[in-house]
């Protein structure tokens, strides 16, 4: 040791002098018993020659070596090494505060918390900041317990909000760290004292505000769906602003101020909603009470006053302190707040609705939120403080910026109508006709009046008398009924929107009308399926067969047809077996019923009959008859209401038929034994079948007419007998058509049962010979043709024109005429005659091959008897 | 195996973006602190060794008590700090070294960010086996 200091005070050889240092201090250690006074002495030696030639690791180093086991001696020794690595060039700061931590944690020790605290403290601004997190965690915990068992907890309960935010700690620590927070700020007498608790987590991009200035909302529902989307609903009901000056002759409206164009309006009188989201990053559950939200209520007048408050550049902390401050001594009798204790669970988040109610006119801010922590901390939060740091780093100001969500301008209370559609069914089947009521209360002391609603589906809902809604005042003690008429048109999921305007009596307010917003959600299951499949019947012009298909969709029902009714120009329905009754429609079956249309002859003189009105037999009843049930009459509201809102839904086909006929199909849901969701109530389904054409593949149809049978003498002469053939066009265009009557192809027959094989394809004049050659007797079925077999004649011939031609208009009818000559009695069948037709469409009209064009039809059959008279 | 082991994967800005005790004694609370303590303080030293030297491998350059910090420094300058109370050299560095791949991969994902923790719970499972092979 001496060897050492003597080199150092020569100042040469310095490796020698560290050498001997060195070994001195390691013999003291180990060798000499009890001589751990020694070897610090000869450390502290060491140390200072170090020093003095500014090697402050070493020093610190053997400082630490010094240290020891004494934890006195060893904290002294460790607060030096941290000097020493503090003096060192470079600082090695990070050095610097471990040792102090260390040395601080000998003090403790060693019952020394002052010398304790005071260490952590140099030590905290080393850590100041960083992301180690055990180390923050451990530093400000144990100063705080420190300061804690010092008395002095006002400083324990400020180092113990440092790790509130603990989430990587394990379940027990934050348990730990928790209650001791609580436990000072017990002691420390804050528990009435608000503070700014980092715990729990509030997302302050979350909030979301929901007030009602004069767009007020039914139901919660209908909050949720987006303002554009009301707005724009809205946009008919709603008088628009006039843009342009009124003239004096019209009372003066009170002029509108520019903040009160920007700030929200409220009524005194109706809460205010705001959701905040609160997070709990640990593992613990933490309970929360008296959730409410901090609000102020200022006078008008100080308007002036706030504005130039907020508008300047104003210090967050001054602000956070206004509020510490006020919330002490706020006059809470201008609004009333809503209370909400709720516990979270640990990592969870949930949302917190918490509601503030205006009682007196003036401007309501809304500051922040606050809570109580485990039944003992107060901790509030402040909205506008946040939020001030992002508007200022925008350059451009928004238009609507965060805070402005939470500055209301209340006004003196106004009439607010409340609507509620009782037994709106959320699951419905498709088709289902029901009576709904719309009940409208007022419960202030003004009355509404002029009513206007509008409804975003009137497919589904019908309001019948609209107009006679302008004309009704609801007050408070009179609420009022209005019918509505529900019918589930399509299935899926259906949204509706009903808005409902209403105008305000007292001409004096702010707010001359008020809107209220309902919606609701239903779900319409399929029931019904019924498919219509027309054709004309042959060889007639005004019956159609119509073949109607009906499906049952849903497999937990079963329904019962009632009726079947056809509107559309005078139709006639009927089925065409009269004692067939369709089944009951079991679930998930189907059935197929034949039915026979015909077009009833229109009455003349009727040219204002709208198309709609059915003529008598347009309806078919389809139920058995002893259920005691009448048929409905589809002409009157809500049935034809809904007819034509299906008319105008469901698409015309796009070969634009005019002719097309409608049928709307009712039955009635049979009570079925399981349960399906759906509330049962003797329903009625309706189900419309509009635009069903009544075309058939050819576009021209014809009906031959003439007698049957005839009685004719065919000693004096043979028969002629004249026939007539009207022909229809039913397409758009016009057809040159082209009948054909051949004498080739006979197909009739003779009564008698001669072998005689009829000639064919025989054509051109012969001569023919009644007198001679014809035999007719009385007995008309011994009847033999006679030595004709070589040269046969037909009995029968066309003697009108062979080919008659024709143009024929759209949609109209010609007659020509043709004549047949009879020669010998007999049933023939005049069915040898062909239609030709062609199509000529526009040129300009596109799409021509799927068009038919051109067509040939053979004749239908036609019988006609000519009997010999005696 | 080391018996004592944690490893700590520090940015350039002294922010640690990934921490594991990869020990095989059971972690203890107070253990924990004192870890990062001392690889906390570690650092000054780091800071001035890696200039030195062109050398990945920084070998021991700190002790306490018995546990020493052997530190891998990267040329982005993220610092792997492995703390153990071992003496394997060869171990220590072929573990640094299969740590560097991983820590290149994890830097490939494009939607990692640089300098953010790494919260990958592959990187964590592979960390972990690599740390039973070599240490």
């Amino acid at each position: 040791e001496m060897m050492g200091v003597t080199y150092f005070m020569l100042n040469h050889s310095r490796k020698e002098a560290e050498y001997c240092m060195e070994n001195a201090f390691n013999t003291y250690l180990k060798n000499v018993p009890a001589g751990h006074q020694n070897a610090t002495r000869c450390g502290l030696w060491w140390i200072e020659m170090l020093k003095a030639r500014d090697q402050y690791k070493e020093a610190a180093s053997v400082y630490f070596h010094i240290s020891g086991e004494e934890s006195l001696h060893s904290a002294v020794m460790l607060e030096q090494a941290s000097y020493c690595y503090l003096y060192s060039k470079p600082p090695m700061l990070r050095k610097y505060g471990f040792h102090l931590v260390l040395s601080g944690n000998q003090y403790k020790k060693c019952d020394q918390i002052k010398h304790a605290i005071r260490t952590y403290q140099r030590a905290i601004s080393v850590f100041k900041g960083t992301t180690w997190s055990y180390i923050k965690d451990h530093v400000h915990f144990h100063v705080g317990q420190w300061y804690a068992f010092l008395g002095l907890y006002d400083a324990a309960v400020v180092h113990m909000l440092e790790v509130l935010m603990c989430a990587h700690q394990s379940k027990t620590t934050q348990e730990l760290f928790l209650k001791n927070f609580l436990h000072f700020v017990q002691k420390a007498g804050k528990a009435c004292e608000v503070l700014k608790l980092p715990l729990p987590i509030i997302n302050a991009s979350s909030l979301k505000v929901v007030f009602e200035d004069h767009r007020t909302y039914a139901s919660p529902a209908a909050i949720g769906v987006r303002e554009s989307l009301w707005r724009s609903f809205e946009e008919e009901v709603i008088p628009s602003l006039p843009t342009a000056r009124t003239n004096w002759l019209e009372v003066q409206s009170k002029p509108i101020s520019r903040k009160r164009k920007e700030s929200n309006v409220c009524i005194v009188g109706e809460a205010i909603q705001v959701d905040v989201e609160f997070k709990n990053p640990l593992q613990i559950s933490i309970p929360l009470t008296n959730v409410s939200l901090i609000c102020e209520l200022f006078e008008r007048s100080d308007e002036a006053q706030t504005d130039a408050s907020t508008s300047s550049e104003l210090q967050n902390n001054e602000h956070i302190n206004l509020t510490a401050e006020r919330l002490m001594n706020f006059d809470k009798s201008s609004f009333a707040l809503s209370d909400v204790d709720c516990t979270l669970e640990s990592g969870s988040t949930t949302m917190v609705k918490l509601t503030v109610t205006p009682r007196e006119e003036g401007i309501l801010n809304i500051v922040g939120v606050k809570w109580r922590l485990s039944g003992s901390v107060v901790g509030c939060y402040n909205f506008l403080t946040t939020t001030m740091k992002k508007t200022a780093t925008r350059k451009k100001k928004q238009k609507r910026s965060f805070t402005d969500n939470l500055k209301f301008e209340v006004i003196k209370s106004l009439p607010k109508l409340e609507g509620l559609i009782h037994t709106l069914p959320e699951k419905v089947y498709a088709g289902e006709l029901r009576h709904l009521t719309l009940e409208l209360s007022n419960m202030s002391e003004a009355a509404v009046k002029n009513l206007k609603m509008k409804i975003s589906h009137p497919r589904f809902l019908n309001i019948g008398k609209a107009e006679h809604l302008k004309d009704i005042v609801v007050r408070k003690d009179s609420p009022l009924s209005w019918p509505l008429w529900f019918h589930a048109a399509v299935p899926g999921n259906i949204s509706l929107y009903i808005v409902l305007y209403y105008e305000i009596e007292d001409a004096e307010s702010f707010m001359k009308y008020r809107t209220l917003r309902m919606f609701y959600n239903l779900e319409v299951l399929p029931a019904i399926d019924v498919s219509f499949q027309i054709s004309p019947l042959p060889s007639t012009l005004q019956k159609f067969l119509v073949r109607m298909d009906v499906a049952s969709r849903t497999s937990l029902e079963d329904f019962q047809i009632h009726q079947l009714s056809s509107l559309g120009s005078q139709w006639e329905i009927s089925l065409i077996d009269t004692l067939f009754h369709p089944p009951l429609l079991m679930s998930a079956q189907a059935f197929t019923c034949f039915l026979m249309l015909k077009r009833c002859e229109k009455p003349k003189g009727s040219d204002e009959v709208s198309s709609l009105t059915p003529c008598i037999g347009g309806d078919v009843k389809l139920s058995p008859n002893d259920d005691g049930e009448s048929l409905y009459d589809i002409s009157l509201s809500p049935l034809s209401d809904f007819h034509n809102c299906e008319r105008l839904h469901q698409e015309k086909p796009s070969q634009g038929d005019s002719d097309t006929v409608d049928f709307v199909l009712i039955s009635r849901r049979v009570h079925s034994e399981s349960g399906s969701g759906v509330s049962y109530s003797p329903c009625l389904l309706s189900n419309h079948a509009c635009h069903c054409s009544i075309s058939s593949s050819s576009p021209i149809s014809w009906a031959v007419e003439g007698p049957r049978e005839i009685h004719h003498n065919f000693s004096a002469s043979f028969c002629e007998v004249s026939l007539r053939m009207t022909l229809y066009n039913s397409s758009d265009a016009v057809a040159s058509l082209r009948v054909n009557t051949l004498d080739s192809n006979q197909s009739g027959f003779l009564l008698s049962d001669s072998s005689a094989v009829l000639p064919t394809n025989q054509e051109g004049w012969y001569n023919v010979s009644l007198e001679s050659e014809i035999k007719v007797t009385s007995d008309v079925r011994g009847t033999i043709l006679n030595s004709l077999s070589s040269e046969s004649i037909r009995p029968i011939i066309w003697s009108g024109s062979s080919s008659t031609k024709l143009q024929l208009e759209p949609s109209s009818t010609v007659q020509i005429p043709l004549q047949v000559c009879i020669f010998c009695p007999g049933t023939y069948d005049l069915s040898n005659y062909v239609v030709q037709w062609n199509l000529q469409w526009p040129i300009d009209q596109g799409n021509e091959e799927t068009r038919p064009n051109s067509g040939t039809c053979p004749g239908y059959p036609y019988y006609i008897t000519v009997l010999p008279s005696s | 195996m080391a018996t004592t082991a944690c490893f700590i994967i520090v940015s350039r800005n002294d922010i640690p973006i990934y921490e594991a005790e990869v020990g095989s004694t059971v972690k203890r609370e107070d253990a924990a602190h004192l870890h990062q303590f001392i690889l906390h303080a570690a650092q000054d030293i780091v800071q001035d060794l890696a200039w030195t030297t062109s050398a990945m491998f920084l070998k021991a350059i700190d002790r306490f008590n018995d546990l020493v910090v052997s530190v891998y420094v990267t040329a982005g300058h993220t610092r792997f700090m492995l703390l153990h109370d071992s003496r394997n050299d060869d171990g220590i560095k072929s573990f640094f070294q299969e740590v560097h791949e991983l820590y290149i991969k994890t830097l490939l994902n494009p939607l990692y960010l640089p300098g953010s923790r790494i919260t990958s719970s592959h990187f964590d499972t592979k960390v972990r086996a690599l740390a039973r092979k070599y240490l």
